[in-house]
């Protein structure tokens, strides 16, 4: 009888943590650039330079099988308002047709970028469009 | 005789330069016509008893010629946002295997809309008939929408549209069939500006 029980508190237990578990990982957001580790770090240049070359390869690269976070350098180009809760931050790449593009919550915005300042962003890769685009974006030191 | 030759060389500079103005006078032309948005918006939404998928894309890309009526579309699959990060692997990995197509595409006409109108401010209704290319798989697609002509040469356009899954290739196994709607609803937003 007391055997019996134990089996039966240990499957309870069992069936509550895995839905807890099952539950959370549903309910699980999308990571931030800055909770996870950076795969690659390059200058915006050198990103756009390396999707320009042979694209097919910079998307394994720089995008990859998962998502990954690249940091990449630059100055500002310009700043652009996407709706009202998103900036697109736009790096100088050398190249006036294309460039990096940033996205960014306005919340993780520094208040204190304008263009021309040299900055260090996380974010990820998601390819070569006209530019390449980097999504959930945060600022690096 | 210095003086005659000297003509000569300016009569003939002179005609290389209306040559070359000549040879840019069309590109011109186009490119006045030609509009262009690097922030485009596309939100789909799939809607069940189940539960509700919708994602964001704010980097589509698109180019409309209002000469020719011709307009191109193009998003990274990956630029698609949830707020689940699990449906975001699904979406990515399961159904759209956007490593393998990492790119939705879509190319083709705009009608209801001219060139000349695309000069004069007001919001006119049109038709947009083309090829959307998803999963790899490209199908034929027609749709009505708005194009609103806004000063200083922003024209903002709008469209809704709805995307079969299975039309693309691509599917949905019987256990989540129940989670994904049979009808994938596409919402179009951009705000092109003048090139």
């Amino acid at each position: 009888m007391k055997r019996s029980m134990m089996i039966a508190l240990a499957a309870a237990a069992l069936l509550a943590g895995g839905g807890t578990y099952a539950y959370m990982e549903y309910s699980r957001g999308t990571a931030r650039a800055d909770e996870m580790p950076v795969a690659q770090q390059l200058s915006a240049a050198e990103l756009l330079q390396a999707f320009q070359n042979d694209e097919q390869a910079a998307t394994k690269t720089y995008v990859g099988a998962t998502e990954q976070v690249v940091q990449v350098s630059g100055s500002i180009r310009s700043m652009e308002p996407v709706g009202a809760d998103k900036t697109n931050v736009v790096l100088e790449t050398g190249d006036q047709l294309a460039a990096v593009v940033c996205e960014f919550d306005n919340k993780d915005l520094p208040i204190d970028w304008r263009s021309g300042a040299q900055v260090n962003v996380k974010g990820i890769c998601t390819g070569l469009l006209m530019d390449v685009v980097l999504v959930r974006c945060v600022a690096a030191q | 005789m210095n003086e005659e030759k000297k003509n000569k060389r300016t009569n003939m500079t002179k005609l290389k330069n209306i040559a070359l103005a000549l040879a840019f006078v069309p590109s011109a032309l186009i490119a006045q016509e030609r509009f262009a948005t690097r922030n485009g918006h596309i939100h789909f939404f799939s809607g069940t008893a189940v539960e509700n998928i919708e994602a964001d894309n704010n980097k589509v890309t698109s180019v409309f010629d209002a000469t020719s009526g011709a307009i191109e579309f193009a998003a990274l699959v990956k630029a698609f946002e949830f707020e689940k990060a699990l449906m975001q692997e699904h979406f990515n990995e399961n159904y759209m295997e956007s490593n393998t197509f990492p790119k939705a595409t879509f190319k083709g006409k705009v009608s209801g809309l001219s060139a000349e109108q695309a000069k004069i401010p007001g919001t006119y209704a049109v038709e947009v008939t083309g090829d959307l290319t998803i999963h790899g798989v490209s199908k034929p697609v027609t749709t009505k929408g708005t194009m609103t002509v806004e000063a200083g040469g922003v024209i903002k356009a709008k469209s809704e549209f709805s995307v079969k899954p299975e039309d693309h290739g691509i599917e949905i196994p019987g256990v989540v069939r129940k989670n994904i709607a049979e009808t994938i609803k596409i919402s179009v937003d951009l705000a092109y500006a003048k090139m």
